[in-house]
């Protein structure tokens, strides 16, 4: 649905990454892009050597803007790894980063198959529903939160009065809580420290 | 201690205990009970006369001197103390145990500071971030009583030594068994209650060096012989194997084998240390007028019920867990809840400061960021839906759901996504945005539409 409440049905990018070997030395990226460009929805694909490079993602957000798309599908590696990237690619286009959905070919497919038709048909499998689930997917908006600028340290021996020394030292409000009548901790009942046998208090 | 003590920054509550934790990353309200130290320390000025005058002056056994020392039911901690205050101990006063004493305490103070109607109070502290440094305490396990520790006077373990070796200690400085005699022959047993599957597994990482320091001022302090029984040398740190070798240079004597017992030698009073020379073969009986137990650390008393309060799990020996061993050893799961020193595992002094700055660097960053944002994949409940069961409130792992006006309403700061609520919501009412049902329902349609173009075999 759109904001007039009409549905327009979505424009779809898949992006088959190889990864260099890593994928395509298992998986038949081409084929895989020629399967995911008959699926319902789907107006764009590629193959990508790296589309995680730079200029991997300048061409998503090439498309984004020339083909007018608004979704996004990459099959590559761990949502782990890469989603954090992607999304911003999408953000910078111009398109919600929530529109984005991942799979990982990676990971799933080629890094645990061995080469040959059933790795690549796995593959497709898990394009097709990418695909799939991307079309339901909807612009999530980050909510922001202020941050309290103070910091509490529980615990007043040498590392909880070295941190509160630090965070004061940048200039924030530092609530020490020790729990003994006065602070030092252990490190105030040893005598000399190893190995420079300096003294300890 | 000092610079903590006097930083314009720093806002130092001793003699307190974090009680309640509210909020989440950025937005912390915390409780803190500040304890009765029945001395007002506005108008204490650390003069110790109340110390003086107390009557029960040097009866009581000192905490910092390990119980060589004594002090009052009146005291000041140590000499450096900070804050440089008195506090009366609520558990040996006289007044405050038995209603009644000659308050001589009172009298002394010329500051007026001694209040015995003090309360404990209550402090509401609003942090972005927390840093937990709880450090640790040594063993006591009940098997360390076959080394005599517990039973004879001249079994001590590591601090005790620590007390016994400092210029400000009991003896001031002097290393003596309990009835004041300098030992010809001191030994001391590494791995104590370490390594052990009677007591702690884990290495405790600093005995082995802490061990040869002492060895050092043993040797220079007593001019007797020194022993050392070990399972095997750990000295990984910067200076350390070196240290361990001109210890070896300066006549320590090592032995490599477990001590299977200590037990008194009725003839003159000395202990008698039995172990077995692993490396000769052969049975040892060493007669000792010292012995010292190089005894393991363990993660300080009170830390689990702590680390619930901020929603920071401890491991299987009590340490307080990590966010992942490699990539974030300061972070804990709960979001802008740092960690430094012991209480996330053994660690000698360098590596406690290094981590203390981490954690403090990581809270930096945070603090610095002003505003954070919180991603949207979070779970939402539907309160026309909601029948308030409190199932969800259950199944969340990171107290993120709370009941508010009957219905389940989910805290998005807290949130994880994990969707485990989604799952136990008997009346479907929740949903995780991002991986909503009909999403999750949809990828699976999208594998099996479609005719298998092949089997598996």
């Amino acid at each position: 649905m759109n904001r007039m409440g009409e549905y327009r049905k979505p424009r779809i990018g898949v992006y088959i990454c190889q990864c260099g070997s890593n994928i395509a030395a298992t998986v038949d990226t081409e084929a895989v892009a020629e399967f995911a460009s008959r699926l319902d929805g789907v107006v764009l694909t590629r193959v990508n050597k790296y589309t995680c490079s730079d200029p991997g993602q300048a061409t998503i957000r090439k498309d984004i803007q020339e083909q007018k798309l608004d979704r996004v599908v990459i099959a590559a590696c761990t949502p782990r790894m890469h989603e954090p990237t992607f999304r911003r690619t999408l953000e910078s286009a111009g398109l919600n980063p929530y529109y984005l959905e991942m799979t990982n070919i990676r990971e799933q497919v080629s890094w645990v198959h061995p080469a040959g038709e059933a790795a690549t048909h796995k593959a497709m499998d898990l394009v097709a529903a990418a695909v799939e689930r991307v079309h339901l997917h909807r612009a999530l908006y980050p909510r922001k939160s202020p941050i309290e600028p103070a910091a509490l340290v529980v615990g007043a021996g040498i590392a909880g009065i070295q941190a509160a020394l630090d965070i004061a030292d940048a200039g924030y409000q530092v609530y020490l809580v020790e729990r003994e009548p006065t602070i030092g901790g252990k490190m105030a009942q040893l005598d000399k420290t190893f190995p420079t046998l300096d003294c300890a208090t | 201690m000092m610079d903590a003590g006097r930083h314009p920054n720093i806002r130092l509550l001793s003699y307190s205990e974090v009680v309640e934790v509210h909020g989440y990353v950025g937005n912390f309200q915390v409780r803190v009970k500040q304890k009765p130290r029945y001395v007002d320390i506005e108008r204490c000025t650390g003069c110790g006369a109340c110390v003086e005058a107390c009557v029960w002056k040097d009866r009581v056994y000192s905490e910092y001197e390990a119980g060589l020392g004594l002090r009052g039911a009146a005291y000041i901690p140590f000499a450096q103390a900070v804050p440089m205050k008195a506090v009366i101990d609520p558990n040996s006063c006289l007044f405050l145990t038995r209603g009644k004493c000659s308050q001589k305490c009172v009298q002394a103070c010329e500051a007026r500071a001694i209040h015995f109607d003090q309360k404990e109070e209550f402090i509401d502290l609003k942090v972005g971030a927390v840093v937990l440094a709880t450090g640790y305490e040594l063993t006591d396990h009940p098997s360390l009583a076959r080394y005599g520790y517990g039973l004879y006077d001249n079994v001590i373990d590591g601090i005790q030594f620590e007390r016994l070796s400092s210029a400000a200690g009991p003896t001031g400085g002097r290393i003596v068994t309990r009835d004041g005699r300098v030992p010809e022959t001191v030994v001391f047993l590494h791995c104590i209650g370490s390594r052990d599957e009677d007591a702690h597994e884990y290495c405790s990482r600093i005995c082995c060096m802490y061990g040869a320091k002492q060895a050092h001022l043993a040797l220079e302090k007593t001019g007797g012989r020194v022993y050392q029984f070990y399972i095997d040398m750990r000295t990984a740190g910067k200076g350390y194997e070196e240290f361990y070798k001109r210890m070896q240079h300066e006549g320590v004597r090592y032995i490599r084998g477990k001590v299977a017992e200590v037990v008194p030698d009725a003839e003159n009073g000395k202990l008698l240390v039995r172990g077995e020379d692993t490396l000769l073969g052969r049975y040892v009986e060493i007669p000792a007028d010292l012995v010292v137990l190089l005894t393991a650390i363990k993660p300080a008393e009170g830390s689990r019920e702590l680390g619930k309060l901020f929603g920071v799990a401890v491991d299987k020996d009590g340490f307080f867990a990590e966010a992942h061993p490699k990539l974030r050893p300061v972070d804990t799961t709960t979001d802008g809840v740092f960690l430094a020193g012991c209480c996330q595992s053994p660690k000698d002094i360098p590596d406690t400061v290094a981590q203390a700055s981490g954690a403090a660097a990581k809270a930096i960053v945070l603090l610095s960021k002003r505003e954070i944002e919180i991603d949207p994949t979070v779970a939402e409940v539907d309160r026309d839906k909601c029948s308030g069961c409190g199932e969800c409130i259950l199944a969340c792992p990171y107290h993120a759901i709370e009941r508010v006006e009957g219905k389940a309403q989910v805290n998005i700061a807290l949130c994880k996504g994990c969707g485990t609520c989604v799952g136990a919501c008997l009346a479907k009412a929740i949903i995780g945005h991002h991986f909503t049902d009909e999403e999750l329902i949809a990828q699976i349609e999208g594998i099996f539409e479609r005719e298998p173009e092949y089997s598996f075999p």
